[in-house]
């Protein structure tokens, strides 16, 4: 409802505050010395680009607002599961962060196995599933990790412990 | 002719069952790489780059041609099964070859993308075997400002793409391009949109873009659904490859039109497969009699891309062999090949080394009919990937996204940014901002820059690109392009409120000029 309502207002006025943050940042570069246009050129023709583009956008989407926001609410309401959403968000945030210092295998086999978890469906949470989802998580990890080590030669993250 | 008879001699050689073993390795190691998001192309030569030391200078380099051809055709398995592009080439198959599978057809659209991505490979072997010098001389008239016409005409293809909300579509690929700008700038190096941050001097690596965009992004949208229970996607069952002859002779020549993009992208140096397989499949859309059925699942824009990047190898091979000019990654590796085994490309291999060019050239073609056979026959194998739960499946090929991206350059920054990308293309999905526009932008951004700056540097002025022929016609394409689209825009607005008049319900669609050849 949030986003059908207001989506293109929002969008107008990040990407003017983007085009504007582009242009101030872009003015801040060095000007070249030797050539018409330096390293500055480009950021600048896109970010003016942008805040005319977004402000365009900003007013057709205020003066439509009325007329879209009726239209907005008599479309079904918005179903989704945003506790799914940012609890896949958070684990993956958590899993590239902590894949290096801890090592692939064990960040892989916690993280393969919540994110399994957090994306299945209630009915499909019984101790028989989740045990299943543990064995394709260790045998996943396991196949990956020496599919990569011994047979592409890639060796991966090991952090704590060495293989 | 004598061309014809190496090559007969040639393909006998490359016949050996040791050298034909080892081929049918290359292209399933090869199919393995490219079809794992995560995994590239490049990787998989690097790979085979050493196992080829104790070979003969011929075998070596028709094992690396292998694993080259399996690679960039393995693309489409994942694309189309599970909307994320296994290599950069593939990233427009996924835009009919997903809607396809979802309808049941994903072993037909297996079938036409396997199908068409041996003969687009086939059509620009025949080119690399027969006109590879001649072709090589006009690839040396290209200079900065013409490739810089090419990659502004690439994107004005946003425009296009975006037909229907232009302005949104626009955005959307801007912010592709401001992710273009991070980095050190082309020529001069200075440190731009960095923050201070060391790891983002080296700019957002494409590979981990596109995990993000897509397998990360997937992900998160389809945890939004999916607790409400777990749908299973029908497979019909086709015969042969799942269409007819005469759909074949109606493909032809959107078919040829394409491979001719892929060839000519190819030899350019520097552009690059995934721009070929974009521009060919807007390009058939554009020239379509129905473009509407295009996106929504439409074999066509299978056989436009598919045909395009595999076209794209026999030419990319071409400057690589006559002039010794790697036009991108695996290229590059390839070149590592020819150096590991004393061979310098160039004019002077035609002359030297005659043998291994035709050997090179017999094993193109018998590699491609390998990718064809060994795809062909693990279709059903493939398609049972759509029987794995979604909540099973997903994380999976999340956690070797993870890994590729890491063992891309061995950062862990790359890794970190996925998850930026995989926010970007969420938030797009739930404000309705469409994702192609960005990967197109992203892509071709900092080439057309550098191009555009090392014209100017060697030009001095912009008018003097006006000089160069090359460079009007595709500038002038280009600037018709976004007239056109404009126009067509301001048509469908105009239409819409017309409509609305009578029913008195306001229209959402919106106008724009955009002017960007400042």
């Amino acid at each position: 409802m949030f986003f059908r309502k207001y989506g293109d207002i929002i969008v107008g006025i990040f990407y003017s505050a983007l085009g504007a943050a582009v242009i101030y940042l872009a003015q801040q570069l060095p000007k070249s010395r030797v050539m018409k246009i330096g390293p500055d050129f480009m950021p600048m023709v896109i970010g003016t680009l942008i805040l005319v583009l977004a402000l365009m956008l900003l007013f057709s989407s205020i003066k439509n607002f009325k007329a879209n926001a009726a239209k907005a609410e008599a479309m079904p309401a918005d179903t989704s599961d945003y506790k799914r959403v940012l609890a896949s968000l958070v684990l993956v945030v958590i899993y590239v962060n902590i894949l290096a210092p801890v090592g692939f295998i064990l960040s892989t086999l916690g993280y393969l196995f919540l994110q399994i978890f957090v994306l299945s469906p209630n009915d499909r949470r019984s101790p028989k599933n989740l045990l299943t989802y543990a064995i394709i998580d260790v045998v996943f990890v396991f196949v990956v990790f020496f599919l990569f080590r011994y047979g592409f030669k890639i060796v991966l993250p090991s952090g704590i412990f060495s293989l | 002719m004598g061309a014809l008879s190496q090559l007969g001699a040639a393909a006998l050689r490359v016949c050996e069952p040791t050298s034909l073993l080892l081929m049918i390795a290359g292209v399933a190691v090869g199919i393995i790489f490219g079809s794992i998001p995560g995994l590239s192309a490049s990787m998989a030569v690097a790979l085979f780059l050493p196992l080829t030391f104790s070979m003969s200078s011929s075998l070596g380099m028709n094992v690396l041609v292998a694993v080259y051809i399996g690679g960039i055709s393995g693309g489409l398995i994942s694309a189309i099964l599970l909307n994320m592009p296994g290599t950069a080439s593939s990233i427009a198959t996924t835009f009919d070859g997903y809607p396809m599978a979802q309808k049941g057809e994903a072993m037909r659209a297996l079938g036409v993308g396997i199908v068409f991505s041996f003969l687009g490979s086939i059509f620009s072997f025949v080119i690399l075997t027969f006109f590879a010098p001649w072709l090589a001389d006009v690839a040396l008239k290209f200079s900065f400002p013409d490739n810089f016409g090419i990659c502004f005409f690439a994107l004005t293809m946003v425009a296009i793409l975006s037909s229907g909300n232009m302005v949104k579509g626009l955005l959307a690929g801007m912010l592709g391009l401001v992710f273009a700008l991070v980095g050190l700038a082309p020529i001069d190096g200075t440190a731009r949109f960095t923050f201070g941050i060391p790891e983002m001097r080296g700019g957002f690596n494409t590979l981990t873009t596109l995990i993000g965009i897509f397998a990360v992004a997937d992900i998160l949208v389809s945890a939004e659904t999916i607790g409400a229970g777990i749908k299973t996607i029908p497979v019909k069952k086709v015969k042969g490859f799942g269409f007819s002859i005469a759909e074949l002779f109606k493909w032809t020549p959107g078919a040829i039109r394409a491979a001719l993009i892929g060839t000519g992208i190819g030899i350019l140096p520097g552009i690059g497969g995934s721009t070929s397989g974009m521009l060919a499949y807007v390009t058939a859309k554009n020239m379509s009699s129905h473009p509407e059925t295009y996106g929504q699942g439409d074999p066509e824009g299978i056989v436009a891309t598919e045909c395009a990047n595999n076209a794209t190898i026999g030419g990319a091979l071409i400057p690589l062999l006559v002039l010794g000019i790697p036009g991108d990654g695996v290229t590059a590796m390839m070149l590592g090949g020819f150096l590991i085994h004393g061979l310098s490309a160039g004019p002077l291999l035609f002359v030297k080394n005659a043998d291994v060019v035709y050997g090179i050239f017999a094993a193109c073609m018998i590699c491609a009919l390998i990718m064809l056979i060994v795809e062909w026959t693990c279709i059903k194998a493939f398609v049972q990937v759509l029987k794995v739960p979604k909540h099973i499946l997903l994380p999976l090929i999340l956690v070797l996204c993870a890994v590729g991206a890491y063992a891309t350059n061995n950062r862990i920054f790359d890794v970190q940014s996925i998850v930026v990308f995989g926010v970007i293309g969420y938030l797009y999905h739930k404000f309705k901002l469409p994702t192609t526009p960005f990967v197109l932008c992203f892509l071709i951004g900092r080439m057309t820059e550098e191009y555009l700056r090392r014209g100017l540097q060697r030009f001095k002025t912009f008018g003097a690109f006006f000089n160069r022929p090359i460079f009007c016609v595709f500038f002038g394409i280009a600037v018709a392009v976004i007239l056109w689209s404009v126009y067509k825009e301001f048509k469908a607005s105009r239409a819409a409120k017309t409509q609305h008049e009578i029913i008195q319900e306001p229209t959402p669609i919106n106008i724009d000029i955009e002017n960007p050849d400042k």
